[in-house]
């Protein structure tokens, strides 16, 4: 009667429910959100970091990055340079969502489609201008002005749709919309991925996105940028490195030096959470630059600065009354003037301000740079030159090239823009998930996503 | 007709805005789709809304105005509503969706159309007041249906639109978001059809022959 007892207090034991990490079983999904919707799944006309993010899952470009932001193979096994030619022998086992193979002519298509469509993506566009795209004996060879390896690096972020059919691609993961929602599920594909899939939500709001990730909604999320905000039980911090800084520009002459006499001890420690660093140098170091100083002489002192930052980037206006603060101590009056976004950004355009800062998302390639100095580039908004810039424009083939060195310090003697902040991502991520961070992001590297995986 | 005629300059003044709204962005993004899927939702929410106003109008009367209970309601933000559904919502129940996006937009709004249909009424005092409930409650009734359609065509836009903060904290995509979205891309041709769709439902909500009665 007593060993009955025992036993049957050992089977309600058993039945009882153990601890909480036991009941919660490892989940299938993660749980994902948007901040803006990122519209229909489109390999050509598509843009926006959300569209990017889709198009990462759901399609596979020639090339990948790695961690490092190397190259390495996707839809591409191999490939060849000669000159500024690249030839590309696509992989045999690759295929769309809808089951037809990867052909070397989807590739032609989609690329030829970016160059001949209006609407295409800008970002996909500058990457693709002026290079001819052929086909020969089955491979992909695209030709142009720019250096291979720069092209090469670039066209992992163009991912390949099916000849005629935009939105279709032959990513890891086969996409779905219902509503506010997307949902992209793994699949059969060659970089196996070791998740079951995401399902991302729109939440535009930064409270929405940290009450969510809070009550255990989200496994990933970036939390609001407040200096004391810890992770939750069950969420951990990843830290990213990113390839972002807060730039500033000025048409004033003799502004920059002052400026980065300033940011030199104008931010305390732990500025923003830890989020950001102050610049160093002039370009960034996560690209390979090494840290430069302006070495332009500090001319006459301006007694007052007026400048424009993007409306509701708080990031950047709070850098600026950190710069503010300090400039003060000189007697300098600094007065940021936030402006609507598109017409700041249209002022940009048409190079009507006097001082003015923003964040700049680079590409992940040392030639990113070169949007400050090449004539007409986006990001060259003072209209900087010199005599000798098209020499080295014509001899920075490698990112080791010692053209590299003598642009650098024609740059420093007079910076066109002076870097305030590099930014760190910081992401929120569900303790049984392991991703892999990089300076791309947790989404643009390759196996990126598909080498996720649940620990139990 | 001179209300309708000042009505329609002020919708082609906001027609022009929409069309040639200054601005670019660095890197043009393509415009979002339409929440189809929203409308109806939308339209069960200001329809409840309508309904609710209403009724809450009709009971309370012009006495709303001096109510402490209305001004304590309407005292607190509009977001403050979002974030208390979404702080006190388990767990355990997931994400919020429309539901809660509805409950939000209702409490927030329905304090601020009572006060406008309150404020809006004729005075009761001393008569109908004196004759009693019997004849008071007709008379609010009739006062309430003349004054429903000018209410309608003043607000409805501004609801359609305004729940904004709400989408975004409850994770609805709806009219206001999609409006807000527009205006950051600069949509241009969006944002007009939006103006003649809202110019649409004003003309169509606004009482005809006003200047007869």
């Amino acid at each position: 009667m007593r060993r009955l007892r025992t036993l049957l207090g050992l089977c309600l034991l058993l039945a009882l429910p153990g601890p909480a990490e036991a009941q919660s079983p490892v989940p299938r999904v993660v749980e994902e959100s948007f901040q803006r919707d990122p519209g229909p799944l489109d390999f050509i006309r598509g843009e926006g970091l959300e569209q990017f993010i889709l198009q990462a899952l759901a399609g596979d470009a020639l090339v990948g990055l790695d961690v490092q932001g190397r190259p390495v193979p996707r839809l591409a096994t191999s490939w060849t340079i000669h000159g500024h030619a690249l030839r590309f022998r696509l992989r045999k086992d690759a295929r769309f969502t809808d089951g037809r193979p990867v052909r070397p002519e989807d590739a032609a298509w989609t690329l030829r489609a970016i160059q001949a469509t209006r609407e295409a993506s800008p970002t996909k566009r500058a990457i693709l201008a002026n290079v001819t795209v052929s086909l020969a004996g089955g491979d992909v060879v695209l030709d142009g002005p720019k250096p291979a390896a720069r092209l090469l690096v670039e066209l992992a972020r163009v991912p390949v749709a099916r000849e005629g059919a935009p939105g279709v691609g032959s990513g890891p993961f086969a996409p779905a919309r219902k509503g506010t929602t997307w949902t992209l599920a793994a699949r059969d594909h060659f970089l196996q991925p070791r998740i079951a899939g995401f399902r991302f939500r729109l939440l535009a709001d930064d409270l929405g996105v940290l009450e969510a990730l809070q009550k255990g909604w989200l496994h990933v999320g970036v939390p609001p940028a407040r200096r004391d905000l810890r992770p939750p039980p069950g969420l951990h911090e990843v830290h990213q490195a990113m390839h972002a800084q807060a730039v500033l520009w000025s048409r004033r002459k003799g502004v920059l030096p002052w400026m980065a006499r300033w940011r030199e001890d104008a931010f305390p420690q732990g500025f923003l959470g830890g989020r950001v660093r102050p610049s160093r140098g002039l370009w960034p170091e996560t690209l390979g630059h090494p840290p430069m100083r302006p070495t332009a002489p500090l001319g006459a002192r301006p007694a007052r600065l007026e400048v424009h930052y993007p409306a509701l980037d708080d990031m950047v206006q709070k850098a600026l009354m950190a710069l503010r603060a300090r400039a003060a101590r000189d007697g300098v009056e600094i007065e940021p003037r936030p402006v609507e976004t598109a017409l700041f950004y249209a002022q940009l355009g048409e190079r009507r301000f006097e001082t003015a800062c923003t964040v700049v998302l680079f590409d992940p390639h040392p030639w990113a740079v070169l949007d400050y100095v090449e004539p007409e580039a986006p990001m060259n908004l003072t209209g900087w030159t010199h005599p000798r810039l098209p020499t080295w424009l014509a001899r920075l083939e490698t990112p080791e090239a010692p053209a590299w060195r003598e642009l650098q310090e024609a740059w420093a003697a007079d910076p066109g823009a002076l870097p305030l902040l590099d930014l760190t991502s910081l992401t929120w991520v569900d303790d049984r998930l392991e991703v892999q961070p990089s300076p791309l992001g947790l989404y643009f590297t390759t196996p990126g996503p598909c080498g996720w995986r649940w620990l139990r | 007709m001179n209300g309708r005629v000042q009505g329609l300059a002020v919708w082609a003044a906001a027609l022009a805005v929409a069309r040639w709204l200054p601005g670019a962005l660095w890197k043009p993004l393509p415009p979002p789709p339409f929440p189809w899927e929203a409308l109806v939702p939308s339209g069960l929410a200001v329809g409840l809304l309508t309904l609710l106003a209403l009724v809450l109008a009709r009971a309370w009367g012009p006495a709303a105005t001096r109510s402490t209970l209305l001004r304590l309601w309407e005292a607190v933000p509009d977001p403050l509503w979002g974030v208390a559904i979404l702080a006190l919502r388990p767990a355990s129940w997931g994400p919020p969706g429309v539901g809660a996006w509805t409950a939000a937009l209702l409490v927030a709004t329905l304090p601020g159309e009572v006060r406008w249909l309150a404020q809006a009424l004729p005075a009761e005092h001393p008569f109908p007041a004196a004759w009693g409930r019997a004849l008071s409650a007709p008379w609010r009734s009739g006062a309430l249906r003349r004054l429903a359609p000018d209410w309608l065509a003043a607000r409805l836009p501004l609801w359609l639109t305004a729940t904004l903060v709400l989408e975004r904290l409850l994770n609805v995509r709806g009219l206001g978001s999609d409006w807000a979205a527009r205006v950051e891309v600069r949509d241009r041709d969006g944002l007009s059809l939006w103006v003649l769709a809202l110019a649409g439902l004003w003309l169509l909500a606004s009482p005809r022959g006003r200047s007869a009665r």
